[in-house]
Parts: C-alpha cells; structure tokens; sequence
C-alpha cells in the first residue's frame, strides 16, 4: 500500500516539479518583488551606502532641516591620523610632524581655514597654493560621494559628521542605494489617477471582447450549423485561423490593414480621404481595433466550443422542434441556445481570465495607445516593470500591478470552480425508473 | 382527415430507400406500418410529417396536397422512439412548446396544457424536468406535446420500444384509448407484430421499401398474401413444410404453412414425429416435433399434458387452416 503511494508519488515528481517551477515560483515572487522598491536603479541584488547630491535633493523634499543638509554637504576638514599621514606622503614627515604638533585634532568647518592652517606653518608653511590645496583636500572629511559598504561603516561616518542623531535613520535609508522592503507600491497603486485609467480600461477591454467573442462565436457556430457539411468545415476553418497564427503575424496583418499606407486608408483614399492611421488617430478607433483583433481570436475558440455541443443535441430533438412548428429562429432562441448556457458559462470564465493577463495583441497592436487609451492593467505591469522609456524600470511597482491580477485571478478561479461544481450537481441525472 | 400517400418515392443519395409506395389512412383510423428494421418505416413516417423531403409522389391531407409545405406547417404530431423531450424545460414547458410557438397567450396555453397533461394522467408531474421521469411518464408526456396542437394526424414511430415488458403492455393500451377518445387518424410504425395487430385498425405490413399486404389484422392473420407476410405475423411462428413429411400434395404447390394452433391431438391422427423440444409458456405448452422427413413443425397445446421431449407422438392437422404457397411464395 505504502510503496503504491511513494510510486505514485515518484511518477508524479516531474510534474510536481514542474507546477512548482512554472506555476508556483512566479507567484510567489510576484508576491515578494511587489513588496520591495526594486528597480534599475537599486538592482535586484543588495546594495552600498551613499550620499550624493541626487539623494540630498530627495532628502530635502522629504523635509529633512536646511541647516542638516548643508553640513552634510559641506561636510568640512579634521586633522586626523590618517590625514596626517597622507601629508607626510605627499610632503615631508616633518611639515606633517609640525601640522600634527600645532593642530593636532582640529577641526576645520570651512576650507578657507584649512588652507591658512597649512601655510601658517612656521617652519614648513606650504607656500604654493596649488600644493596647499592638494593637501588641504588630503584633510576634507566629507560624507558626501563616498561610498560604505555596510551600514555601520556610514552609521560611522554620519556621526562623524555631527548629524543628530534623530535623523539619522532617515539620511541612511536614504542613502542606501539597494532595494528595500517597502508596502509604497501598493499605496502607489491607489493613489495614481492612471491606475483608475487602466482598470476602467481593463474592464472595457474584457467586457466588450467577451461579449464580441461570445457573440460572434456564437453567431458562426449557428449559422455554420444549418450549413451543409463540406461548406460548415470551410467556413469553420477560415475563422479558426486567427487562433493558430502567430500572433505577430496576425496583428501586422491588421496594421497593415489600418497603416496610414494599408488597405483602409488606401481605399478610402479612392473616396477622397486623406490617408490616415486608421487604428492609431483616435481612441474609438483604437479601441475598435483592439477589440475586434482580440475577439476574433476568442471567437473562433468559442466558435469550436459551441459548434461541438450544438453538434451533441440530439438530431431528433431539433427535428422534434421543427415538427411542433417552430421557425429556425424560434427552434435558436428555445432549443439550442438554452442548452448552450454550459458552454457559454465556461468560455465566459475562461476567457474572462485570459483577458485579464493577456496583453500581446495590444502590445503589438496599439502598445497602450494613442496616449495610454488603450493601455490595461497587465500591459501597464508590463510597461512599468520591463519596457519603461524613461529607463528606470520599476520592478517593484511593476510586480504590484501583477499582484492586483493574481489576486483577481484566484479569486475567480475559487469562483468558477464554486460554479462548475454546483452546475455538476444540478445536472446529476436520475436513474430511469 | 384522410391521409393519402400516392406513388411516393424516396432516395437518399443513389440508394431508392422507397419506391412508388401508396397507402391511404381513412379518417379516425390507426394504422401500423409494420416491417422488419430498415424497411423503410420511419422514412415513410418522417416524409409524412415533412422532415424528409417526398422525392417523387402526392402527399394528400385531407385532399391537399402538402408534399411541398415544410413540416412547421402541416399540422402533425409525432411521437419520437427516443421522445426527444426538451430537456432544460419542465413537462408544462414541454407540453406547452409546440403553442408557445404559435405565440398562443399564456392562459390559453396552460388551459390546454392541463388538459392534455390529464388526458395522459401526468397532472402531478408538470413541474419536473425530463430528466425526472421514467420511460412511461416521458412517453406520456411527448403524447401530450403531440396531441396539444390538436394535429391532423398522430404519428408514432416505434413508441414502444424503450419500455420495459410491463410498461409496454399498459401503454399499448394507452395509445389505442388515446386514439380513440381523441378520434384522431394515427400511423403507428412498429417492428412488433403483436403491438400491431393489438393496437391498430388496419396493418401496411412493409418488407424492402414496399407494402406487401395492406389489411385488418384478422385477414391478415388469416389470409396473408405471401409467404413473408405469413412468417412476420403469429407468435409463435408459423412452419413452413414441403407436403412430402405431411403426405399432402397439390399442382402447383411447393410450401405449406401450419401455424402452430393447426397442429395437435384436437385435430385427430396422421402426423407423425418426435418431440424435440417443450417450451412452457403457463397456461399453454409450446412443442417443436421433428417429422421423419427431419422437418420441425410447431405446436401450441394447454399446458398440464405432461408430454416430454423424446416422445413419439401422432397428432393431426386442422385443413382447413393450411396456408399453402407456390414457388414464388404467393399464397394459392
Ligand atoms: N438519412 C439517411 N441517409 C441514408 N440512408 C438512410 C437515411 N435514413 C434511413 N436510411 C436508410 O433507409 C433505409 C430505411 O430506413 P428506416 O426508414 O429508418 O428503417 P426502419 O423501417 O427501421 O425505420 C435503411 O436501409 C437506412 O439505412
Ligand atoms: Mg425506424
């Protein structure tokens, strides 16, 4: 019994593996990058500390006081060990031995000190100012552009700087250049107007796509039904094309269709027209584009679908039907497409799911456009994560945007699973008594 | 109404399925269109109802011509073998469909749906689905969709034949009590020569896409037309002999035809043979004697004559119901 099982389980690992690799990973690090600050700027791996001025302006916005900022960027000179003994490199042991002697551990907050400090040395005054500015800098103890490994190391150095230390949990995080964890994507997402933008898209996008494939599906399902056969395969296999052709053909299909020198305006050109960008100048446009590119390709998978189960109702039933007088459309309306509502009901699932987080025909189609009209949620993830053109990809709030569609998705799916089952128990048929 | 078929023919594709068949139904009758499976019963029933097209010939209703009009519009009700109930609609639905799409009103409609769903005593069943049912009550409920439009004519095609042996016997009168209080003309297509001959006014008894013999199950039974017509009717079957085993002969003769209650010791002396094989039946026995010339004939005794197989036995044949039948198989 037990060794049934560790078989089972044994022929079941490739699989297992696979559902962890490919089903499971993604999410789990959608679910983590989305709670972190990660982008081009911070890398994905850890990072070092360092203030510089970027980080000063940000720290300034962020309301750090003026008189903080200005000692850090000013930082100032310390006559320290380590300077000393980088004077005596550049000079001679004895200036530094002098410098040691009279200003030992002074500090200097403006260089114009530092530099009269040097040449007032008595015996070995550096009189050269180009050579007392090489070794007033050989003292300059600023926090500023440099960069710390660790944060003790900068913890360090900022006190140094004499920074209270009130704010000094503030000017390292700060300066920390990796990425960190964070939940300001997440309010991000609910504070931006664009993301309102791109869910009120999304649900145009999904209803108006839906109730086309549904539709239009459904449309040639029937009319290839009353079909002869030979014709009905034609018809049926001209409209499954779109479905098996790569998307990047098919959607230069329908730019060339719509190119501002394609097949539209071409011939509207005959009409006096001038040429334009038919997908592209406006958002109806667009829109309509959209829709129809990624309709017809649901269409024809609904089409397949409701062609098969108008194919399994039972021939006597229809003829039953026609025998009781109804029309063709009555025989429509009353038989057949009552007893599509199951089918109907799982392409509206499915397909409500794949729209959510497919984006690539309007990736290649519109790319969000014009403006961001046609810019949905999956493809606002996409773009903000991976293809940004101002170059610092976000993949922190990025992998938000994603989380907002898991989430969406497994909610759904808990949903449909709900229904499918409760369909399957409505529909238990009885035993012939 | 009169329902007349003349010289209908019917092909599908090269294959003539029926050729120049006639038959005439009189009003108020039921008649069985009765064959072996593949005659072509079901093709005749379904050009009569228009979902096969009448490739050549008159279909007359009532004296029109309807051969042309598609089945919506000739105003018949079928019963189908497998009832081909709707089923996303409850039974009042199912009843009601064939009005609904007439757009009759809803309080007419349920008015006539509760008559007719008391007429086949489904009353209490108006709110179930098909799915619901058992044989009987979907049977009951596809007559009532049937009869609920008030149709010219009632059309069953082998309405039997998905009941088990009980239900069978109790719908059989059904359908007959049915017919008659409606006084509906029906055709009645079955493979079943008892439900035939039980249910119906007249018997077209159909064999290769033609009617053979065309009559009342009586003269049927007793005077068929040809040999085939003599072996599908009676249960037991009918046995067909040369005279040479029964020491008969007559010009022009070469097969006889006893049926098995022609045989047996009531009819005196002269036959000979051996029991073969006892077949009891309750109240009556069913013998198979083998006769010297190694011929079988039938016999149907009452029960309780205690006769078993190996016996030798010398019973007599009642002449007067002898079929005989020359080489071509018509009946002298
Ligand atoms: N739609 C059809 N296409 C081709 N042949 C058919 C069709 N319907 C019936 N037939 C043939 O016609 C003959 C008669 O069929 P049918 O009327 O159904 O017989 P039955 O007497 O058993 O009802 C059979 O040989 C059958 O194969
Ligand atoms: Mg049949």
């Amino acid at each position: 019994m037990r060794r049934v099982n560790w078989l089972g389980l044994a022929f079941l690992s490739p699989a297992l593996v696979m559902v962890a690799l490919f089903f499971l990973l993604p999410v789990v690090l959608t679910g983590f990058f989305a709670f972190t600050n990660m982008s081009t700027a911070t890398g994905v791996t850890g990072g070092e500390y360092l203030l510089n001025t970027a980080t000063l302006r940000s720290l300034a916005d962020d309301g750090l006081p003026k008189d903080m900022l200005e000692k850090l960027a000013s930082g100032g000179y310390r006559v320290d060990a380590e300077g000393l003994a980088a004077l005596a490199a550049a000079t001679t042991a004895a200036t530094a031995a002098e410098m040691d002697r009279l200003h030992g551990g002074a500090e200097f907050a403006e260089r114009r000190d530092m530099e009269r400090a040097l040449k007032d040395l008595r015996d070995n005054a550096i009189r050269k100012t180009r050579e007392r500015k090489a070794a007033a800098d050989l003292f300059k103890r600023s926090i500023l552009n440099e960069r710390f490994a660790d944060e003790a190391q900068f913890a360090a150095a900022l006190a140094e700087t004499g920074i209270a230390p009130t704010h000094a949990a503030e000017i390292t995080a700060g300066a920390y250049t990796g990425w960190a964890w964070t939940t300001e994507n997440v309010s991000l997402l609910f504070a931006l107007p664009s993301t309102l933008r791109y869910a009120a898209n999304t649900a145009l996008y999904v209803t108006l796509t839906l109730a086309f494939s549904v539709g239009f599906g459904l449309f040639l399902a029937i009319t290839t039904f009353y079909l002869p056969k030979g014709q009905a395969t034609t018809f049926r296999a001209i409209w499954f094309l779109p479905r098996i052709l790569p998307p990047v053909l098919y959607v230069m299909m329908w730019r060339w269709f719509t190119w501002d020198t394609g097949f539209l305006a071409t011939f509207s050109g005959y009409f006096g027209m001038s040429p334009k960008n038919w997908m592209l100048d406006t958002s109806y446009h667009a829109w309509t584009a959209v829709v129809l590119i990624n309709g017809f390709v649901g269409s024809s998978m609904g089409m397949i679908i409701f062609s098969s189960a108008i194919r399994a109702i039972p021939t006597s039933m229809l003829l039953a039907s026609e025998v009781d007088g109804a029309s063709r459309w009555q025989q429509v309306r009353w038989i057949i497409l009552p007893q599509l509502s199951w089918p109907i009901l799982f392409i509206t699932c499915y397909q409500t799911l794949s729209l959510l987080t497919s984006f690539e025909y309007i990736l290649l189609a519109t790319d969000g456009g014009p403006g961001r009209s046609t810019e949905v949620w999956s493809l606002a993830a996409y773009h903000t994560a991976l293809n940004n053109y101002g170059g610092n990809l976000e993949y922190g709030l990025g992998a938000a945007f994603a989380l907002v569609l898991v989430v969406m998705g497994l909610l759904a799916s808990l949903l449909y699973f709900r229904l499918f089952n409760f369909k399957r128990l409505i529909t238990t048929p009885l035993i012939e008594g | 109404m009169q329902l007349d078929l003349i010289d209908f023919t019917k092909r599908f594709g090269n294959t003539t399925v029926i050729e120049n068949m006639s038959l005439s139904v009189h009003s108020g009758e039921m008649i069985a269109l009765l064959g072996p499976s593949g005659c072509g019963k079901s093709t005749t029933l379904f050009a009569i109802c228009g979902i096969h097209r009448i490739d050549e010939g008159r279909l007359l209703f009532g004296g029109t011509d309807v051969a042309h009009l598609p089945s919506q519009s000739r105003n018949v009700g079928v019963v189908f073998q497998n009832y081909a109930l709707y089923p996303h609609m409850t039974v009042a639905e199912n009843i009601a469909f064939p009005l609904k799409v007439q757009k009759m009103n809803r309080i007419d409609r349920e008015k006539l749906v509760r008559k007719y769903a008391a007429l086949v005593h489904i009353e209490a069943l108006l709110e179930r689905r098909p799915a619901q049912l058992s044989g009987g009550q979907q049977q009951r409920v596809a007559l009532a969709r049937a009869l609920v439009r008030q149709p010219d004519f009632l059309l069953l095609d082998e309405p039997l034949a998905n009941l088990d042996a009980k239900l069978r016997l109790e719908m059989r009168s059904e359908i007959r009590r049915l017919q008659q209080e409606t006084g509906l003309t029906a055709i009645l297509v079955t493979h079943d020569q008892v439900e035939a001959m039980s249910m119906c006014d007249r018997i077209a008894l159909m064999n290769g896409g033609r009617i053979v013999q065309y009559d009342t199950p009586t003269a049927m039974y007793a005077a068929p037309e040809d040999q085939f017509v003599a072996g599908f009717l009676g249960n037991p079957p009918i046995s067909f002999l040369s005279g040479k085993g029964l020491g008969l002969a007559a010009p022009g003769v070469t097969q006889y035809g006893i049926r098995p209650e022609a045989f047996g010791p009531q009819f005196g002396e002269g036959v000979s043979g051996r029991i073969t094989f006892v077949e009891t039946q309750g109240r009556e026995d069913l013998f198979d004697v083998q006769l010297p010339t190694g011929e079988i004939l039938r016999s149907i005794q009452p029960a309780g004559s205690g006769i078993t197989p190996g016996t030798t036995v010398d019973w007599g044949l009642a002449h007067d119901q002898l079929l005989r039948f020359d080489q071509d198989g018509t009946r002298l």
